[in-house]
């Protein structure tokens, strides 16, 4: 399992070396995988990224640290709140600013819908991997209905950029708890609708259970976190192992699986977005309805945060994300380091899960690991 | 492999006739959502201070002047201008505008085939959204700037009576740096302030914590800062575009801290003291702050200058006309004694007319700079005035500063609403009296700094406004003296002045007090010039008409202060000075003809 | 004074009068400035003076109805001489007294004549002088009332 795979004599003539991506179409795209085939087999894989490097980290060193809140939602596309709140909760450990109560349940709520719109995303891409594209149809448009609600209260449907260091950019828009409420509805209704057409379907039952298996013991020395970690048996989650903003006032299950393969990550997520649904019901049931929801600032031209140096880490629906940051006490950090589950996921292990399995079945594996090439690469 | 796991899936066939979500962009419209950041749009209220420039992370935003825009005082005359090939739509620009003029609508798609259409001036250039109403606005609890003030330490009302100390007590070093960091740094006040302090970098050398390099920002262009960091009339302050969503920074407070932070005997060692002689000679006529500071800059170029005073000290208005509780004697020693240390020669009770004829200054001298200020009280001209017990205002602060005590008795009427009566008002009080202030015009009228007219009242002198003296008459006690006055209806200008005040002559009262003090205004003294001269030297109403430089048609004789500008405060008078030093030296080196 | 001719001539001779009396002032002041300001009331005068002269060849005058501010500086100051070492202040006083003046004279003018023609005539040259005391009483409130 830790030993390199055994090398091929290419010129033996019974390989066959074949590019999928960057240009693949799916969501997988942006990064490429080296196979080499025998037959349709795979029995050699090298995973390549750096086709959407845009130095992020190097780009924030440059900017004052109100600046870099509009920057960092972009390091990863289909779940920016991630990024913002990470960053915020950064900036404010070092700069001794406690985001008030009232922000801090409006930050969870976002994080979970951000949870609910991503993992629906994904559902989509599992479901047309297998060959089922009327499932990415229904998850996106539902996506829809939640990036509608992110456009209402954040005033943009991507890119947020809604949770800023201090607490968050506005209020909750009037009537907006009762059209997530009716969201949510409807999404619960179409999981399960995707449960009859994709979990119970043979087709993709056969084509999924054993593909990609992960053994237990590949789990820690490769850094594999989140849903891939718990499909493998650990009940390991940051929202109650380390919990942040109000997880720890919440009521949700931690979902495992032992199987460890493509269908058990799915269906580990798959009930993950019931539980997210849960959650997102309690937030806004109990959330306050008034009071600050920024904490006093200093004036954010000349921010200048004390020296110092911080690592903080939530659970996005890929697993362990994390930001650390060293500042020297003037306007600009120095030096900030983004720490995305899919890097270690979309590289490493990539290579180890490819072999043996077969060409049709690398997007869908790829799609299982769940990851996104913007964020490998800041 | 279940029968079930076969036949689910057909399932699907469920949702096969639901209509589809998307929109079909260009033929349906679909407005963003009341919030949703879109193009930009910037009202009126704009004063192109740049804020949302220095904010923009993309560089998206160019402060650039725009034509036909009305020039005023607290406006750049520039106006962002926005490039969306770097917009990032974070709206960032929104949250820091100080004036809320800065909005986004919520119009998000815009097709045209012209490519520079994507690099306009919001607010300005014709666009299809300008009149969108809604789009991203900043949320009224939602703040990246400070408003509230440092409110700086105090005597109470009760205490600052009981004496003549100062009255304000200063910032702590952390209190002046919070107060810094609210400041923007956009530099409108820069344009204000008459003498062009660089108030931006010395209000950011008071965050840094590095007083010395404040107090060269301070000396480049005004000698007298203790002063000015107490009873300057701040217009920066007014201008101060923190003012329009809170509290201006208190622009002046934060100059008084850095010079409290920096002891005397440093400041030579901090601004230096050598001096190349240039062999050349200036006099300077009168040692109030104008004077004072055309001398300090005269020296600083090697000039050898001479003050004439007709007073046995220096400070001028500063020392007479404003009382120790507002400027300390020490803290305008402070500044006039570093600079005398310069070398600038001193001749005290020397009144020019009286001990030296005014020809005798232009003979002797290369250049002269005249800045004898307004220190005749104008006289009430009402029936009655020559009763004795009507003292001049100026006479009375004049009294007090120089340790004589002016005898106002226990009951004063003051007239008048400038800093002169307030401060007569509360030299009064401070000497155990009852006051009344009777003032033409209503309060907000009054020209006195707003901060003087609250302490007065909170010291306990009563304004009564809307009152015209119209006559004073003996009372029946010889030690007192009676005062008629009428009550006064406020008629608007026509012109676009500010309103008069219409005596109503069947609303009159009398009052009877110990003493009146007259303080409505104060007219100069020029008289020693000769006759000879006075063709050359241009004049309107009481003041000089100085042309560039402050030079006046005697090529020889550069004017400035409160004879020679409308304004008449000490900045002004400073900056007079300092202008009149630069006139003087291109004069003297041939770069400026007469 | 029958006749409209008669009556402008003798309120421009008035208007030259006046002008006169500030120039001759002004030769004798010791103050440079105040020399200044005296040749400025003069050309004031004389401004009034053309503009009496163009009504003569068929100007208007102020409408008689129309309501000029009455400051009422000039009543509650007290009678000062126009002598050589005269303030700004004074001279000022000087001045809004003497359009005080003209303007009494014309009203009183105006209260004694039945002729409506003259009579409206009269009450037009009367707030004629309203407006000239008005610009001095102004200037008073401005340069020498700052304060106050």
């Amino acid at each position: 399992m830790f030993e390199p795979n055994p090398p091929i004599d290419l010129s033996s003539g019974k390989y066959l070396k074949l590019w999928q991506g960057p240009q693949h179409p799916g969501i997988t795209g942006n990064m490429s995988l080296e196979l080499i085939t025998r037959g349709d087999e795979v029995v050699d894989c090298k995973t390549h990224v750096g086709y959407l490097h845009r130095g992020f980290e190097k780009l924030m060193e440059r900017r004052t640290f109100i600046q870099n809140f509009p920057v960092v939602c972009r390091i990863a596309v289909p779940e920016p709140t991630f990024n913002e709140y990470l960053y915020a909760a950064v900036v404010e450990e070092l700069t001794g600013i406690e985001s008030p109560p009232r922000a801090e349940w409006i930050r969870t709520l976002n994080l979970e819908l951000m949870r609910l719109a991503s993992y629906l995303m994904w559902l989509g891409g599992i479901g047309a991997a297998f060959g089922q594209s009327t499932v990415y149809q229904w998850t996106v448009t539902h996506r829809d209905y939640i990036l509608d609600l992110f456009e209402e209260m954040t005033g943009a449907r991507i890119y947020h950029m809604y949770i800023v260091p201090g607490g968050v950019r506005g209020r909750l828009p009037e009537g907006f708890e009762d059209r997530c409420r009716d969201v949510l509805n409807r999404v619960e209704k179409l999981l399960h609708d995707v449960e009859k057409v994709l979990f119970n379907n043979v087709v993709f039952k056969t084509r999924t259970k054993g593909l990609g298996h992960i053994p237990k013991e590949m789990v820690d020395p490769y850094g594999i976190t989140g849903p891939n970690q718990r499909a493998a048996g650990f009940s390991r989650d940051l929202r109650k192992d380390a919990p942040y903003l109000v997880y720890d006032q919440l009521e949700f299950d931690l979902i495992t699986a032992t199987e460890s393969d493509t269908y058990a990550r799915s269906w580990v997520r798959y009930l993950e977005m019931h539980e997210g649904i849960r959650m997102l019901r309690q937030c806004l049931d109990r959330m306050p309805q008034d009071g600050p929801f920024q904490a006093k600032m200093p004036n954010v031209l000349h921010w200048e945060v004390p020296a110092g140096e911080t690592y903080i880490k939530a659970e996005c629906t890929r697993g362990e994300y994390g930001y650390y940051m060293v500042t020297d006490g003037s306007e600009y950090l120095r030096r900030v380091h983004v720490r995305g589950p899919s890097y270690t996921h979309a590289i490493a292990l990539m290579e180890k899960l490819a072999v043996g399995t077969n060409i049709a079945d690398i997007a869908g594996l790829m799609v299982s690991l769940h990851t996104y090439p913007p964020e490998i690469e800041r | 492999m279940s029968l079930k796991d076969l036949i689910s899936p057909f399932y699907v066939w469920q949702r096969a006739f639901e209509k589809p979500y998307t929109q079909k962009r260009p033929i349906e419209d679909r407005p963003g959502a009341p919030r949703y950041r879109g193009f930009h749009m910037n009202s009126e209220e704009c004063i192109g201070c740049g804020t949302c420039e220095s904010i923009c992370q993309n560089h998206a935003i160019d402060m650039v002047p725009v034509e036909g825009l009305e020039q005023r005082a607290g406006d750049s005359g520039l106006r962002p201008r926005f490039d969306y090939g770097r917009c990032c739509w974070c709206a960032l620009c929104v949250d820091i505008c100080t004036t809320r003029s800065l909005h986004l609508s919520n119009h998000y798609a815009w097709v045209t085939e012209d490519p520079d259409a994507f690099h306009f001036t919001a607010g300005t250039d014709a666009m299809p959204w300008n009149q969108n109403s809604l789009g991203y606005r900043r949320d009224d609890d939602y703040h990246l700037l400070v408003h509230d003030r440092v409110e700086m330490q105090a005597l109470s009302a009760e205490e600052s009576v009981a004496g003549f100390d100062e009255v304000m007590r200063g910032y702590t070093e952390e209190e002046a740096v919070l107060e810094a960091d609210r400041c923007v740094e956009c530099g409108i006040c820069v344009a204000t302030c008459p003498a062009h302090m660089a108030i931006p970098d010395y209000i950011r050398t008071v965050r840094k914590g590095d007083y010395e390099a404040g107090l060269r920002l301070l000396y480049e262009t005004n000698p007298f800062s203790s002063t000015c960091g107490r009873i300057c009339t701040h217009r920066c302050e007014t201008v101060c575009v923190m003012g329009y969503q809170g509290d201006p920074i208190a622009i002046r407070w934060l100059k008084r801290a850095i010079v409290d932070r920096v002891p005397q005997e440093k400041y030579r060692e901090i601004l230096g003291d050598e001096v190349e002689e240039n062999g050349k000679t200036v006099g300077v006529i009168g040692a109030g702050p104008g004077g004072m500071s055309a001398a300090y800059y005269l020296r600083r170029q090697g000039y050898a200058v001479t003050v004439y005073e007709a007073q046995a000290r220096a400070g001028g208005m500063l020392r007479y006309g404003v009382p120790s509780y507002r400027l300390p004697d020490n803290q305008l020693d402070k500044d006039l004694e570093y600079i005398r240390s310069l070398g600038v020669e001193m001749r005290f009770n020397t009144q020019v007319g009286r001990d030296i004829p005014f020809t005798q200054l232009l003979d002797e001298h290369d250049a002269l700079f005249l800045a004898v200020g307004l220190n005749q009280p104008s006289a009430l001209r009402i029936a009655g005035e020559e009763h004795p017990r009507v003292l001049s205002g100026l006479r009375v602060l004049d009294d007090v500063a120089s340790g004589k005590d002016p005898g106002v008795g226990k009951r004063v009427a003051v007239i008048g609403g400038g800093n002169v009566a307030m401060d007569a008002a509360r030299v009064s009080r401070r000497l155990g009296a009852e006051v009344d202030v009777l003032y033409r015009r209503r309060i907000e009228d009054m020209p006195a700094d707003p901060e003087e007219i609250r302490e007065s009242q909170a010291e306990g002198c009563t304004l009564v406004p809307q009152a015209i003296p119209v006559e004073i008459r003996n009372a029946s006690d010889s030690n007192q003296v009676t005062i008629v006055w009428g009550e006064a209806e406020m008629v608007a200008d026509d012109k676009g002045g500010r309103p008069r005040p219409v005596l109503q002559e069947d609303r009159m009262h009398e009052e009877t007090y110990d003493c009146i003090i007259a303080a409505i205004g104060q007219g100069g003294q020029i008289d020693f010039i000769p006759a000879e001269f006075r063709d050359r030297i241009e004049f309107k109403w009481n003041k000089f008409v100085p042309g560039d430089y402050q030079q006046t048609g005697l090529e020889k004789l550069f004017v400035g202060g409160d004879i020679a500008n409308s304004r008449a405060d000490a900045i002004s008078a400073i900056e007079d000075g300092h202008h009149a030093a630069r006139g003087i030296h291109r004069f003297l080196s041939g770069a400026l003809d007469g | 004074m029958n006749t409209v001719e008669e009556i402008l001539d003798f309120a421009i001779d008035r208007e030259q009068q006046a002008a006169d009396f500030y120039s001759n002032l002004a030769e004798r002041v010791s103050s440079a400035w105040m020399k200044d300001m005296l040749l400025g009331f003069s050309k004031e005068e004389m401004r009034h003076k053309g503009k009496l002269k163009s009504v003569k060849l068929g100007d208007k005058l102020l409408n008689a109805d129309q309501h000029v501010q009455d400051l009422k500086i000039a009543d509650y100051t007290v009678d000062v001489e126009p002598a050589e070492d005269i303030s700004l202040q004074d001279a000022l006083i000087v001045a809004m007294k003497r359009e005080k003046a003209a303007y009494r004279l014309y009203s009183d003018m105006a209260a004694n004549i039945d002729d409506p023609e003259l009579k409206s005539l009269f009450l037009g040259l009367a707030q004629e002088e309203a407006k000239h005391k008005l610009y001095f009483e102004v200037q008073y409130d401005e340069q020498i009332m700052r304060d106050n």
